[in-house]
């Protein structure tokens, strides 16, 4: 065996092999490291994913969980860099070569030596680093320091294939939402919706106004709403609040001034021959009228025929006075009041120290309260009524200076009134709608107090008129018998008059099923029973004519569009509608002659709220159903 | 380069020497390759080695051919609780000379020889154990205001009965530091002791031959000497021996909980010496960490005290010495 020289390049191989040797002992070591603190962030991921997909926390604190998260993957990083990065023994990765080959710390031993300078190796070490070399020629760093697959690497691939899995899962999680209240939906019979849709429709076809219309708009969703059973009473009564909020009924206060304004004007032009045909349309607030009486007066002006000075005079003294009418009251009312405030003043510097003075005072401070109250309204109907007002001045002036002048401002008087009387229309079309929620509040309320048995009872009204004989229907039907009695006498005769035969009948008791409110008789009521007592006993003292025949005689005739006088009487007719169902021909054109002189009737009268709405839904239950 | 040649040379006739040697100890002793090898470990080391064992083992027999094999004066005491200090070193008498006159002269007694067996030395007094200690230490004997030196190479091999401790005097620790190794006679095996019974039951008688002499084995010790160990190894014999110690950084748990002193430096002067002689051995030129941990437990184990939990639990120090070498990292930083 020839022994090398230790300068001989040898050494330096065992030097690199085990420099590259503490490399990989370095790798290992950090991957290691690494791997072994790997599954807690991964841990920590799955946990705080579930928790973000299940609990769905806000995004503070999921941004939260995220930098903790990174934070946690901070741990195997670093280990992983200090494992690899640490202070090792100088011989290291030879120390891990003598291991793994059996060399005995040969390779260590010899380049340990080799780094004492060469007057301080002694002939041991030399012999030493020789037999280094010799002994250690095929060096494998590779198998000396292998790169080892973690242990824990399964447990991580494990742990990320259900990190992965758990991201790409969509957990499907219900929002906790505040426990909702418990909707006890308002149940509206179909008649009723029916109505107040068609109602809505032709209030809509009839309006121009936008607010109107767009108030229009609500209440028709409100309808719908009620339809789907989305809402509950205090929903619904809620909504009809806002809708006449929305309305302006504020707008109340503005037409009584006007109202006023209007009066004093028409008092005034009242004073002049000329003028006086405007008082009644204005008085009456007919303002279409008042403006053709004005246009009407500004043509007798242009006449060729002028009218006398006399009456010219007493125009103009009506037209200036009219036109200063608004100004007049406003300094009269605060005339007034100050005459007021100066009583006020002074019996309050009285010493008296009574009761009556008090009263006195109270008294004074409530008539100060009205006088301030007339003095808005005055002054908002001044406010409308200016540029009438210097319309009417102005035709005063020109007068006597320019006929045609003072027409042409006529003319434009009669504008103003045409705005006016556009500003009233759109007013009075609020007022049907707001009518209208009116209406449908007290049915609301109606039905609150009838509760469930009354929508009962109309339902399976509906059913039978639609001619079904749904369930249970043999006793609810109406069974001919003795209808209302007195109690109901009365308030329908005029629907019959001058109708068709037997017409008159109308308010005798003999009409099948017209029980109270529309409720069909129960079975049995029609019964005979004690005279004057309840429902069913006793006949109308108005019968006129003879007693129609209570025999349903439902065969058709095929005599229509010609009266020939055949045919079934009109309570015949009604009477058989109402065994089989409201349906037919001859029964449509008896409901629509009923209907109409029932809806002028109600046209002409005063009816309080909600009275209308149970005529207007007795002939939507009645109604024809093909 | 030379100088290399010649220390490998030098090395191959160590092996050469140590090889011979092993061979005509093998011829006597059956089996006992540790405790042979630890024994030679000792005499090129320059020191004594303990011996423990129950009796019949071949203690004395591992010494009578180690001394034949090396041809070196022998001697063996046997230690006895009425042994007298003068019995072991020698005493002075008065002589008469040739001329009729009286002289007094110092009779040698058995410590000078250049192998000592020191059997069953803790039946001795402390005041006789320590009158051999003083000559195993100074290799000389101070009698009257006269030293006499003991010749080169002296070697004590003094024996323990671990069993029958009644009416014996316990080496104290101090004494029991001056053993280089305690080496532990193992009870032989059952090839082994066919062939113990083979040789000691016919009439087949082994005489041994000398095949080292007295200038060999001080030239074989000064070799041992220049075995160079890199500062790495050395480093870790150290740590080892600091490991040792119950208050050390390093210690391990059992060593904390069960030592009560750790070694002293002589531990790691012997440790070291014996990893050199081992190095030598085997033919290498340097001391590894390998022979460090292999020398490391019969260097220490009686140079560690027990606690009273260590004893109490019968924890041995044999098992404190492993775990330190399992625990300690081979570098350090």
């Amino acid at each position: 065996m020839s022994y090398p020289s230790p300068t001989e390049p040898g050494l330096v191989g065992l030097a690199r092999a085990a420099r590259w040797t503490g490399i990989r002992l370095r790798m290992g070591d950090a991957i290691g490291k690494g791997f072994s603190l790997l599954p807690i962030p991964i841990v920590y991921a799955i946990a705080a994913l579930t928790y973000m997909k299940l609990a769905q926390p806000g995004p503070k604190l999921e941004a939260f969980l995220c930098w903790a998260g990174l934070a946690l993957l901070l741990l195997p990083l670093g280990r992983s860099l200090y494992a690899c990065f640490r202070r090792q023994p100088r011989y290291f990765g030879a120390m891990a070569l003598d291991r793994h080959h059996g060399y005995r710390d040969r390779i260590s031993n010899a380049l340990a030596f080799g780094d004492l300078p060469a007057s301080q190796r002694t002939p041991f070490m030399q012999a030493a680093m020789q037999d280094a070399v010799v002994t250690a020629r095929s060096l494998k760093p590779r198998r000396a320091a292998p790169l080892h697959v973690p242990l824990e690497l399964p447990v991580v691939a494990v742990l990320v294939a259900l990190l992965g899995g758990l991201a790409l899962l969509e957990v499907r999680t219900q929002r906790m939402v505040a426990p909702g209240r418990h909707l006890t939906p308002l149940v509206l019979a179909p008649d009723d919706l029916d109505l107040l849709k068609e109602t809505a429709q032709q209030l809509a076809q009839q309006n121009q106004d936008p607010e109107t219309l767009a108030a229009l708009q609500r209440f028709n969703g409100l309808i719908e709403d009620i339809a789907q059973k989305r809402l509950d009473r205090s929903d619904v009564f809620g909504t009809l609040q806002q809708i006449e909020r929305d309305l302006n009924r504020a707008g109340e206060s503005e037409r009584e001034a006007l109202d006023e304004g209007l009066k004093a004007l028409a008092r005034e032009l009242e004073k002049s021959a000329l003028s006086k045909p405007l008082r009644e349309p204005l008085e009456s607030k007919k303002l279409d009228d008042a403006q053709r009486a004005m246009r009407e007066l500004a043509e007798k002006l242009r006449r060729n025929k002028p009218p006398s000075k006399a009456e010219l005079e007493q125009l103009r003294q009506a037209l200036q006075k009219a036109s200063q009418a608004s100004s007049e009251r406003l300094k009269q009312l605060e005339k007034m009041r100050e005459e007021l405030s100066q009583q006020r003043r002074l019996l309050q510097r009285k010493e008296q120290r009574s009761s009556d003075k008090q009263r006195q005072l109270e008294k004074l401070d409530r008539q100060l309260q009205r006088l301030d109250r007339q003095k808005q309204r005055s002054e908002l109907a001044a406010r409308q009524l200016s540029e009438l007002d210097r319309q009417l001045a102005s035709a005063a002036e020109k007068l006597f200076q320019e006929l045609g002048l003072s027409a042409q401002d006529l003319e434009r008087a009669a504008q103003d009134l045409n705005r006016l009387a556009e500003k009233q229309q759109s007013e009075q079309e609020k007022q049907k709608l707001l009518k209208q929620i009116e209406e449908l509040r007290q049915l609301l309320r109606q039905q609150g107090q009838g509760g469930s048995q009354q929508m009962t009872r109309l339902l399976l009204f509906g059913q039978h008129a639609r001619g079904e004989k749904g369930q249970g229907s043999q006793g609810k039907k109406g069974q001919p018998g003795k209808g209302q009695g007195q109690g109901q006498q009365g308030e329908l005769p005029a629907l019959g008059l001058g109708l068709s035969r037997g017409a008159g009948s109308m308010g005798g008791a003999e009409m099948p099923g017209a029980g109270v409110q529309g409720s069909p008789p129960k079975a049995g009521q029609g019964g005979p029973s004690a005279p004057d007592k309840g429902w069913g006993a006793g006949h109308d003292p108005n019968v006129k004519g003879e007693k129609s025949g209570t025999q349903a005689k439902t065969k058709d005739v095929s005599a229509a569009a010609v009266d020939t006088g055949e045919g079934s009487a009109s309570s015949e007719v009604i009477y058989g509608a109402a065994q089989r169902g409201f349906v037919g021909r001859g029964y449509q054109k008896v409901y629509t002659d009923y209907k109409n002189v029932a809806e002028r009737g109600m046209g002409q009268d005063q009816i309080p709220p909600g009275y209308r709405f149970y005529v207007q839904r007795y002939f939507q239950l009645i109604r024809p159903r093909e | 380069m030379a100088d290399a040649e010649n220390v490998r040379e030098d090395v191959r006739a160590f092996q050469q020497k140590i090889g011979a040697l092993r061979e005509e100890i093998g011829r006597v002793i059956v089996g006992n390759r540790e405790v042979i090898d630890g024994v030679l470990t000792c005499i090129l080391g320059g020191s004594h080695a303990l011996l423990e064992g129950v009796p019949g083992l071949g203690k004395t027999m591992l010494v009578r051919t180690l001394a034949d094999a090396l041809g070196l004066k022998f001697s063996r005491i046997q230690f006895t609780p009425d042994l007298m200090p003068a019995d072991i070193i020698g005493t002075t008498v008065v002589d008469q000379t040739a001329a009729g006159g009286h002289v007094f002269e110092f009779r040698k007694g058995p410590v000078f020889a250049n192998l000592v067996l020191a059997d069953e030395v803790n039946r001795a007094t402390p005041k006789t154990q320590s009158a051999l200690l003083e000559a195993m230490q100074e290799h000389h004997v101070t009698v009257g205001r006269t030293s006499y030196r003991i010749e080169e190479p002296y070697f004590v091999l003094a024996t323990q009965n671990p069993l029958e401790m009644e009416g014996t005097y316990p080496l104290p620790e101090a004494q029991l530091d001056r053993f280089f190794f305690k080496l532990e006679m193992p009870f032989p095996n059952r090839e082994e002791l066919h062939s113990i019974v083979d040789r000691t039951t016919t009439d087949h008688e082994v005489q041994v031959k000398s095949v080292l002499g007295r200038e060999d084995i001080l030239a074989m010790q000064k070799l041992v000497r220049s075995v160079p160990v890199a500062r790495h190894v050395q480093d870790y014999a150290i740590r080892l021996l600091q490991a040792t110690h119950p208050n050390s950084d390093i210690a391990p748990p059992k060593v904390r909980r069960y030592v009560r002193i750790g070694a002293s430096p002589r531990g790691v002067q012997a440790i070291l010496l014996a990893s050199k002689a081992r190095a030598l051995f085997e033919g290498r030129f340097a001391a590894a960490t390998d022979d460090i941990r292999a020398s490391a437990p019969p260097a220490l184990r009686h140079r560690i005290l027990l606690s009273f939990e260590g004893e109490a639990e019968g924890i041995s120090t044999d098992a404190v010495i492993r775990e330190i070498i399992d625990q300690l990292p081979q570098a350090g930083v």
